[in-house]
């Protein structure tokens, strides 16, 4: 009996799906959705405002929130994935089986992006669908969106990991996983931005390409309304920061996955 | 002349521990552990709490790595080539947790799956062992509802879902009531009988005495014994009885009964009842007895206090304590 890595990765990533369809996070994070949605499309008529005329002006108004989904996403999907192995006890059950950390890892990871990435495609399939109702028409701009709010989402869900596998907490990894991009990532891109530098590899500066890409310059959710939206990157460097932290805080996060002991 | 035949390749143990240490910051929880289990042993590993029993068990199934020194089953280095270490290996840890969201079938299914077995192979496989630890009638109930006993069963049951030629126990009888304890001793007894190796950490002496071939004793990360039960329970040395009498022994009876040479100690616990540690096997029991008799005693019961194991157990353990 023996099985590849491959296919142990898609065992993990199939338990850790069924984790989040039994769990009701994916029910709360949908909720939002509806809320969310519900707002922008009930909110116009019922103060006697007129839709926006055009797609990309009509879903700005979604792309508003997009950033705060993919935070979400990754408090909720990926930032207890690691740490709650060590603190629930789980991993006595998981780690004397005949596989690799590094395995568990990915499996785990791929999980958290198909979730999160499901999530953000519901709300923006939602945008898409009203934009098409209501001005009658869509532009690539809105699919550029998506792939960028998509790209935000896989940074998030890595350095959610990264904090995983190196706090002892589930509650310390969600809290600071949600500090960190709704509040820490803000205020460094402030003060640098203070500075004279253009903070152009903060996440949550370059998350705001998620909105600019639609001609209106993006707020980042987040308390003080997000002092880091002033200054967005080009797409190619927001892009480019996304990877990064996406990989370096996945790649940080399987070496030190693999060399955290399971000894409480 | 006849060609000479290779000499054939002796099977690798199922466990070797090659100075074995392991350090958490200052403190030393295991020294330098040597400790081979041949094939088809059934080693009962004992000692006191924080003797290093866990620590040699999480380093053995790749929970801990190692401060020095190299575990191997069947021959691979578990730190190096942990999955094709652990492929034949089945193990119950502490009282582990599992998926509150998962059945007992669906965790089964899962550690099925990550060790390559075929869904057929699940099935059978699954019905079968969740007989075996009476978990069938819950096969398909989530776990977040289930005991502390009910999830150590199920431990033993995905311990043993892919027939493991090695089946390592932390504490299998943790959280079980006295009649599932016994039902994991007949398991234990079962697959022992089926030629498997088992490596089991208890506080259990009887326990073990019942179940193990071997017994390996640890206190403060040092191994104290390695023998076979039968021959430990033979020649343990000491022993402590009690006997009661029909009529309270006078101390100049009692005084008596001191200089016989066997005996090490005696304690008057009032009532007609004494405590007498005693040097020497069954020979020495019927010498005391023969005393007893001699010295106008009239004994209505004499029975040992403990078995030999849990004398041997204690006295190692104080001398290791106390040196």
């Amino acid at each position: 009996m023996s099985t590849g890595p491959l296919a142990q990765v898609a065992t993990v990533t199939k338990y850790e799906i069924l984790k989040y369809l039994r769990g009701r996070r994916i029910l709360g994070v949908l909720v939002l959705v509806a809320l969310i949605v519900g707002l922008i499309l009930g909110l116009p008529p019922a103060l006697g405002v007129a839709y926006a005329s055009t797609p990309n002006a009509f879903v700005a108004s979604f792309a508003t929130f997009a950033g705060l989904l993919a935070i979400l996403s990754g408090v909720l999907f990926a930032a207890d994935a690691l740490v709650s192995e060590h603190e629930k006890r789980t991993g006595y059950f998981l780690f004397p089986n005949p596989v690799r950390r590094e395995t568990l890892v990915l499996g785990k990871i791929a999980a958290s992006l198909i979730v999160s990435a499901a999530l953000i495609s519901v709300y923006f399939g939602a945008a898409a669908i009203s934009a098409l109702a209501i001005t009658g028409s869509l532009s690539w701009d809105v699919g550029l969106s998506y792939v960028y709010a998509l790209a935000y989402v896989a940074c998030v869900v890595g350095i959610a990991y990264l904090l995983s596998a190196s706090l002892k907490s589930t509650v310390a990894s969600t809290v600071l996983t949600f500090f960190l991009f709704t509040l820490i990532f803000t205020l460094v891109g402030a003060l640098v931005a203070a500075a004279q530098i253009n903070p152009w590899f903060v996440p949550t500066s370059a998350s705001g390409i998620i909105g600019d890409v639609l001609g209106s310059p993006t707020i980042a959710p987040g308390p003080g309304g997000g002092f880091g939206g002033g200054f967005v990157p080009d797409p190619a460097t927001s892009l480019l920061v996304f990877a990064a932290y996406a990989v370096v805080g996945a790649v940080l996060a399987i070496v030190l996955f693999r060399r955290r002991e399971l000894s409480s | 002349m006849p060609a000479s035949r290779p000499a054939a390749t002796a099977p690798e143990a199922p466990i070797r521990l090659e100075g074995l240490g392991k350090e958490y910051g200052r403190f030393t929880a295991l020294k330098s552990l040597d400790l081979t289990v041949p094939e088809g042993t059934c080693l009962g590993f004992l000692g006191p709490n924080g003797a290093g029993k866990s620590t040699t068990i999480k380093i053995m199934t790749n929970l801990i790595r190692p401060s020095r020194g190299r575990a191997s089953l069947f021959g691979v280095d578990v730190r190096r080539e942990p999955t094709r270490a652990l492929a034949r290996v089945g193990a119950v840890i502490e009282t582990p947790e599992f998926y509150g969201y998962l059945s007992p079938l669906e965790t089964l299914a899962y550690a099925g799956r990550l060790r390559g077995m075929t869904s057929t192979e699940i099935e059978r496989r699954s019905e079968a062992v969740l007989k075996e630890v009476k978990l069938t009638e819950w096969a398909d109930q989530r776990i977040q509802k289930f005991s502390k006993g009910m999830k150590q069963r199920l431990a033993i049951a995905q311990a043993l879902l892919n027939e493991p030629d090695l089946l390592i126990m932390d504490e299998p009888t943790s959280g079980l009531d006295p009649r599932g304890m016994a039902e994991v001793r007949e398991v234990i007894k079962s697959l022992k009988g089926a030629g498997r190796t088992i490596f089991m950490s208890s506080h259990l002496l009887g326990e073990v005495q019942e179940a193990c071939d071997d017994v390996a004793l640890l206190n403060h990360g040092k191994l104290l014994v390695h023998d076979s039960v039968k021959d430990l329970s033979r020649g343990s040395g000491t022993s402590t009885f009690q006997a009661t009498f029909l009529r309270h022994p006078s101390d100049q009876e009692l005084e008596a009964l001191a200089t016989v040479s066997i005996v090490e100690e005696i304690k008057d616990l009032g009532d007609g009842t004494v405590d007498l540690r005693i040097s020497g096997g069954t020979e020495a029991q019927a010498a005391i007895l023969q005393a007893m008799v001699s010295r106008g005693l009239t004994v209505t019961s004499f029975r040992p206090l403990g078995s030999p194991l849990e004398q041997l157990y204690l006295n190692h353990i104080q001398e290791s304590d106390h040196p």
